[in-house]
């Protein structure tokens, strides 16, 4: 037990000291929704010309005092229109309140699902319900939330089946390439997992999913995202960077209800470089009917031969992509208990071919009441999802080799082999070398509470989360037939067993008490457990004995490996919410974490946070058109550990053993620093919302400034000192930015109805510190041909993100300048081309400055009509796609081949260039040997052609839909019925000369963001649905 | 007030008892994958089968350089002489001298006298090949973790720890020693005389480095060889296993499924067919393989195969050859060129000796190969071979070292001492254009180095030589 407990206990019980008791005549009763019949925690009941009152609690009962029966009691709530209630000879007064007119989306859901009135909260929050979560049709809760939600910036990491997409909240606080910096996603209070595990081998990348994608998304109720720190201090580490906390779908009390969905899609490439078409195969100019180099050939129209004509191969190897997703759902219930059960099925192919994802989900959860004082309940989620995940990088890298006047899609001879000039082509990799992944996941929790008396509660949860990913890679090997080229020389499987288990417990005592008219408070403590176990165990198999029998026992060669971990967190916290007279809200945490995964003396961790909101409206007088006003403001500090298993130095016996009998050791290449110490957050925020006009227009602005010090970090060295890499307390980065919300009804008139909200958040960070004798810091590097590689680097006093490479010499450069400056001239070298700069200069960040979206909708009678628009801005990308396609002439710009011109620049001496050179291969009109060419000499050599802007504007969704109206819908057996059609992407405007600029290599779970490498391009999607309630 | 009472105490109590199981329910963090310490014999197990594969890295990343072989592709970078990433070799060399470092410290600790003899000898040949490829590198700030940006040391400061460390090696494998080497040394299976010998072979090849400059002494040389191999019975190699190929044979099996690689160069076969020199080279049928016509037909480097198929018009590595059997060992120093290092060391000063040795480490080399007598002798005795001790020239001397050191890293060091000057040797084809028309000297950085210890990089470019080839 170290130091920081007794701090924690004394904060924790110094609270405790005060607990009412009064006892007399009661009322008591239960207060829901009309709409939902949910019940309503934090109503507030007031007895009618008095000062006493009480609250509801967090399944919406109360209890009161009243003098007598003539009194008259108050129920009222934020959002809702109040009602007075006689009490006559009642003791049990259950009252639902109907929503008010035009509501604030005044409820939030925080921490352990507990649902909060937003106005009473001291930081921004922000949700999304769960119409506009299943608008946009995406299979990925986490696609749902682009453009939505200020503050929150996701990426879709590209556009394969199932593929992984990446949130983050308020920008990177984690330095560490490999960290999440994502938020903890928390389904019904208990935190999930949301791992992408990509391909454990470094030969292909092949988009894998991010586990939050196994929660369908159409068991969703409502989705909100705790951005700072303060809204997750009582999550703890693991939601060092925010939560987002999913609510599903829940039956209510009342006659059984059947939802059905079916909705169809469909996607397309939505956007493509600028590629040339006159020139095929070869080399030089010469047409070379088996050459390696695809388009360096001889020009298409002077060869006129039908033979060597160009194939539009970038249009036939994509196909049509398509989706298909049915759920059903059944709910109902009881006062004393409900259900929710539903099975989902989804089924998608991919633009590339043969890939594929499915998902099927099934899902049952129930709450029962058993008493006023007990009530319990329970869900339980089963998913099995997976596909076959096609190496995109591959498949684009042998896109680019591939001959531009050799048909792509021919790619089968009769016999099974591949047909082929020389070159793999693609297609037939994908077909055949396959890697398939089968994932088995439970997701369960039951919670229990107990109230023995109207101001105790006491709550445990355990939630459980199981998964099993079984992985096989299939590479075929000569099939033996004579003069054809196999996909590997051996042949190769891998068989891949993932177990992983989460375990939560959470138990907390809940202790509420209305003073006063004045003063209401809550006090929260608890204890959390976690752990998380994984286990990966790989067999690889090369050298099949009979060719096409798939199987390790087919192989002559075979490695085994395996990769376990164990990472367990316990946690203490207190939680004390202080409203007085309703419009001033206190909030003070505190929290103790133990991780296992530090060194044991630095592994125990406390971290306060108080927050503050000023209801202001309710206190002073304003003109009538305000409807509300507040502020608020928050001092928060969360702590991060790191991975398990990290500190010290360790032996690694490399898979290739044993040999001869003999096992080898080698030291491995990381090195965890023993006094490691726990990453710490210290984050403000203030903020201001308003709501004018009766609720018709609202604002709500937020400034925050976080700095997380004490980075772990794991930094790149040179192989020189014995490691690789050094994982220590490396540096400290502060991020800062304003998150603007505005929304509002513009027109409400008659049937016609326009709701429109818009978010906008800047960000800007600083890397402010780095360890001494370091001197920067690699995030990672991407490869680019000889010496265009880029680099992202962190230096201090630089901004996160910042891309380093190979640049043009610019004389006018100031001395020393890191920063290129591209508006200076170019030297011109005497060979008549720009010359080249090898120094590593910034030639952009990758971190967007500006992003956000606006959501329109409209709807009149039976129709609805909406559309989000979302931007990003102020942000370079590294083309890697860009390099080569340089490298193999492949680029539109690469036309220009035939042509001699004078490089715009200054020669050494300071004069003008004017010496005329040839920009293609080979020997030119002025007699002079040119090699390789302009591009393959020195444009694919140069990073700066390559780190462009990746700026772009999208029509993320649009949708228009039609409900049945009621008059028709009486003569169906159907409650409801809707039927939509949606858009996703149509519209994409960008400077980016590529594919989709959001698709990035790296996968969901990696920093290094700025590389885009040869991701899956970006899709456009259309889709059909139709809704069935019964 | 009661219940207020027992809550307090009971949470109290809970929170005393947890915190006690908490010690233990968190200490969870000892590394399930990964041992904190290994074994000297699996140290040694692992060094010799990765000192190997680094003679194979090295000699795969100049084997274009010399052109023993050629791309099959145009323009290829390898061919071309242009500034390649390396940090892949780079890392692997030092890979290995971080757990020779480690095996060193346990192996003195522990009075294993013969295990840190060895280790110094692969450590002085893993430094040199560094070295050798890339002129200054870290090596004194190296491995103890003192700094992250270990400075870099003198290219010619760093020859004088190679050569310190093979006479300490020696020293060490002639003492007592408290555990013996056995079948976890992959060389030589714990056999301590020949490692001696081999200490010494390593030796003259690092001094004949220097031959022509100031320090250099012909007679050192002279004297260190006498001790080295004396057949190709010493030969120090790792024989590869039916688990895992030798890399040149895996080379040969992929590009037999048409992942090229291993096509042999123009220069190569001309040298060895009768095109550069009057004589046929025995040696030719059993080093790479013929064309469906059954011809040798090289690749012109940095040219590319022109029209010619991926398969069956031009000469490859083809397995089960001497090189590409898929159990060939892999040869990181042989009797064979310790005898044409004697050669160039008795030139100047004893023809005779230089002779005999010159045909000796023809003849060793094709006794490896299996060359039968017959073919042997009238190798070793055609005119344009047997030239007689006074007719000898260094040219004949490098011209057979180079056929002899097929594919190994060692000839790229020779040719820069050379100066490229092998017969009818021309630079390749679309020659990197900022080399002005020279070949290259040294490897670039590595883009690793360049971006983690950018400061500490020497700035150089691809002319820049290393110490020894002025």
């Amino acid at each position: 037990m170290k130091k920081n407990y007794a701090m924690t206990l004394l904060f924790l019980l110094g609270f405790l000291a005060s607990v009412p008791l009064y006892a007399q005549q009661t009322v008591k009763g239960k207060v829901i929704a009309q709409e939902d019949g949910e019940p309503l925690p934090g109503a507030s009941i007031l007895i009618q010309g008095t000062s006493t009152g009480t609250v509801t609690d967090i399944d919406g009962y109360y209890s009161i005092d009243v003098p007598n029966a003539d009194a008259v009691l108050v129920f009222s709530f934020i959002g809702f229109n109040s009602k007075s209630l006689p009490v006559g000879s009642a003791t049990t007064l259950d009252v639902v309140l109907a929503t008010s007119a035009s509501d604030l989306d005044e409820f939030i859901v925080t921490a352990f699902g507990i649902s909060q009135e937003k106005k009473s909260l001291g930081y921004a929050a922000q949700s999304i319900d769960s119409e506009a979560i299943t608008s946009t049709r995406q299979q990925n809760v986490v696609n749902a939330l682009q453009g939505q939600v200020a503050g929150v910036q996701v990426t879709s990491s590209g556009g394969a089946p199932g593929q992984s997409a990446r949130i983050i909240i308020r920008g990177i606080n984690s330095l560490d390439p490999s960290a999440d910096n994502q938020p903890l996603f928390v389904v019904d209070g208990v935190p999930v997992d949301n791992s992408t595990t990509e391909a454990a081998d470094d030969r292909a990348v092949r988009g894998m999913t991010n586990r939050i994608a196994d929660i369908n998304p159409n068991d969703i109720e409502t989705m909100s995202v705790l951005k700072g720190a303060a809204a997750t201090a009582l999550y703890g580490v693991r939601a060092a960077n925010g939560a987002v906390i999913i609510t599903t779908k829940k039956g209510k009390a009342g006659e059984i209800r059947v939802n059905f969905n079916s909705s169809v899609g469909f996607d397309n490439l939505v956007k493509k470089p600028r590629l040339q078409d006159e020139y095929g195969q070869g080399f030089s100019g010469a047409r070379q009917e088996n050459s390696f180099w695809p388009s360096w050939g001889a020009n298409i129209a002077e060869e006129n031969d039908p033979n060597y004509v160009y194939q539009d191969n970038w249009n036939k190897a994509f196909n049509t992509g398509t989706l298909i997703d049915n759920s059903l759902s059944v709910s109902g219930g009881s006062d004393k208990a409900t259900f929710y059960g539903s099975f989902g099925r989804l089924d998608q192919e991919g633009i590339i071919p043969f890939s594929t994802w499915s998902r099927t989900t099934a899902k049952l959860s129930g709450t029962v009441t058993a008493s006023e004082k007990f009530n319990f309940s329970g869900s339980i989620n089963f998913t099995n999802s997976g596909g076959n995940r096609v190496p995109h990088d591959r498949f684009l890298e042998r896109m680019m080799y591939w001959s531009e006047t050799t048909d792509v899609s021919d790619y089968i001879n009769e016999d099974g082999t591949m047909k082929t000039y020389g070159n793999t082509n693609p297609i037939y990799d994908a077909r055949f070398a396959t890697y398939e992944d089968d994932v088995n996941r439970v997701i369960g929790n039951v919670n229990f509470n107990y109230s023995p008396t109207d101001w105790l509660t006491f709550s445990y949860r355990l939630g459980a989360d199981f998964s099993s990913d079984s992985r096989e890679e299939i590479t075929p090997g000569p099939m033996g037939i004579d003069g054809s080229l196999a996909l590997d020389p051996l042949g190769r499987i891998e068989e891949t067993r993932i177990n992983s288990r989460d375990l939560t417990s959470n138990f907390y005592i809940t202790l509420k008490k209305q003073w006063n008219e004045n003063w209401n408070t809550q006090l929260r403590v608890g204890n959390d457990v976690f752990e998380r176990r994984f286990d990966r165990v790989t067999a690889t198999g090369e050298d099949f004995v009979i060719p096409g029998f798939y199987n390790l026992s087919n192989t002559t060669q075979i490695f085994a490996g395996q990769l376990k971990s164990n990472r367990r967190l316990v946690g203490f916290y207190g939680d004390l919410m202080v409203d007085y007279k309703n419009f001033i809200f206190l909030n003070v945490t505190g929290r103790n974490d133990i991780s296992s995964t530090l060194p044991t003396d630095n592994n125990s961790f406390f971290y306060p946070s108080v927050n503050l909101g000023y209801v202001f409206s309710e206190n002073f007088e304003l003109p009538s058109w305000v409807t509300f006003g507040k502020l608020r403001a928050s001092w928060a500090q969360v702590g991060k550990d790191t991975n398990p298993h990290v500190l010290g130095a360790f032996f690694v016996a490399p898979s290739v053993f044993p040999l001869n009998g003999q096992v080898g050791f080698s030291k491995n290449s990381v090195f965890g620093d023993p006094n490691l110490r726990p990453e710490l957050t210290t984050s403000i925020e203030f903020g201001t919302q308003f709501a004018f006009f009766n609720n018709k227009a609202n604002l709500d602005v937020t400034y925050y400034k976080s700095n997380s010090r004490d980075q772990i970090i794991p930094v790149p060295i040179s192989d020189a000192t014995g490691f690789s890499s050094y994982i220590t307390n490396a540096g400290e980065i502060e991020n800062q930015g304003w998150e603007i919300v505005v929304g509002g009804t513009p027109i409400e008139r008659g049937d016609f109805r326009w709701d429109v909200s818009a978010n906008l958040t800047t960000n800007r960070n600083e890397v402010k510190a780095i360890r001494e004798g370091i001197d920067q810091i690699v995030i990672g590097s991407q490869f680019g041909y000889v010496g265009s590689t880029v680099t992202m680097i962190l230096k201090e006093g630089q901004a996160y993100g910042n891309i380093y490479g190979s640049s043009y010499t610019r004389p006018g450069a100031v001395e020393g300048t890191e920063t290129l400056d591209r508006d200076l001239p170019q030297l011109i070298g005497a060979n008549g081309f720009p010359a080249r700069n090898g120094n590593q200069l910034i030639l952009g960040n990758a971190v967007p400055k500006l992003f956000g979206g606006i959501r329109n909708q409209f709807s009149y009678k039976s129709f609805e009509f909406s559309f989000l628009v979302d931007f990003r801005s102020g942000l370079e990308q590294y083309n890697q796609f860009g390099n080569f396609l340089s490298a193999f002439g492949k680029q539109e710009d690469s036309e220009r081949r035939d042509q001699t011109i004078v490089f715009p620049g200054v020669l050494a001496n300071g004069e003008q260039n004017e010496k005329p050179v040839f920009l293609g291969q080979g020997v030119g009109p002025d007699g002079v040997n040119y090699g390789a060419g302009y591009w393959r000499n020195s444009v694919r050599g140069v990073s700066e052609n390559f780190v462009n802007d990746a700026t772009f504007i999208k029509l993320r969704n649009i949708t228009l839909a039609y409900n049945l109206s009621p008059e028709l819908i009486e003569r169906t057996p159907f409650r409801t019925a809707r039927l939509s059609i949606a858009a996703n992407n149509i519209l994409l405007y960008t400077p980016w000369d590529g594919f989709d600029p959001e698709s990035f290599s790296a996968g969901a779970g990696g920093n290094a963001v700025g590389f885009t490498g040869l991701g899956f391009p970006g899709v456009q999607s259309y889709f059909v649905t139709l809704n069935l309630g019964l | 007030m009661k219940l207020h009472n027992k809550i307090r105490s009971i949470l109290g109590a809970s929170l005393v008892l947890s915190a006690s199981a908490c010690e233990s329910f968190l200490d969870v963090n000892t590394n399930p994958n990964s041992p904190v310490d290994a074994p000297i014999s699996g140290l040694m197990t692992n060094i010799t089968y990765e000192t190997s594969l680094n003679v194979f890295r090295s000699g795969s990343a100049v084997s274009n350089y010399v052109q023993y072989l050629a791309s099959p592709n145009p323009d290829s970078g390898s061919d071309t002489m242009e500034p390649l990433n390396f940090s892949g070799t780079w890392f692997s060399l030092y890979n290995v001298m971080t757990d020779l470092n480690e095996m060193n410290i346990k192996a003195e600790e522990a009075g294993s006298l013969h295990y840190l003899g060895a280790g110094q000898v692969l450590l002085a040949l893993n430094l040199g090949m560094t070295v050798d490829l890339f002129g200054d590198v870290p090596f004194s700030e190296s491995f103890n973790f003192t700094t992250v940006t270990p400075k870099y040391d003198d290219d010619q400061v760093l020859y004088g720890n190679v050569i310190s460390l093979l006479d300490q090696g020696i020293a060490n494998l002639r003492a007592t020693s408290q555990t013996s080497i056995g079948a976890d040394d992959f060389i030589y299976g714990g056999d301590i005389p020949t490692w001696i010998k081999f200490a010494h072979t390593l030796k003259a090849r690092y001094l004949i480095h220097s031959n022509g400059g100031s320090g250099f002494s012909a007679a050192e040389v002279l004297a260190t060889a006498a001790a080295g191999f004396t057949s190709n019975a010493d030969n120090a190699e790792v024989i590869f296993f039916e688990q895992r190929f030798n890399p040149w044979a895996q080379i040969a099996i992929n590009n037999e499924a048409l992942l090229l690689g291993g096509w042999i160069s123009e220069q190569f076969i001309e040298a060895l067919d009768g095109t550069s020199y009057p004589v046929v080279d025995p040696r030719l049928p059993l080093m790479i393989g013929t064309t469906d016509a059954g011809e040798f037909v090289g690749t012109e480097n940095g040219a590319g195969r022109g029209n010619a198929p991926e398969q069956g018009a031009r000469s490859t590595l083809i397995e089960d050859q001497f090189y590409t059997r898929t159990v060939s060992p892999l040869l990181i120093s042989t009797f064979s060129e310790l005898k044409f290092i004697e050669a160039e060391a008795a030139f100047a000063t004893d023809k005779p000796r230089a002779y005999q040795a010159y045909l000796n480490g023809i003849e060793a080399h094709m006794d490896m190969l299996g060359v039968t007598t017959v073919a042997k002798t009238a190798y070793l005795t055609a005119p344009s071979v047997a030239v007689g001790a006074s007719a000898l020239t260094m040219d004949l001397i490098f011209k057979e070292k180079w056929v002899a050191l097929f594919l190994h890293p060692e000839t790229w060091n020779d040719a820069r001492r050379f100066d490229y000057a092998y017969k009818d040797f021309s630079p390749p084809a679309n020659l990197n254009p900022n080399l002005g028309g020279s070949l290259i000297r040294r490897l670039a950085y590595p883009d690793s180095e360049v971006s983690r210890n950018g400061a500490n990089v020497p700035s150089v470019s691809l002319l820049d030589r290393v110490w020894w080839d002025q």
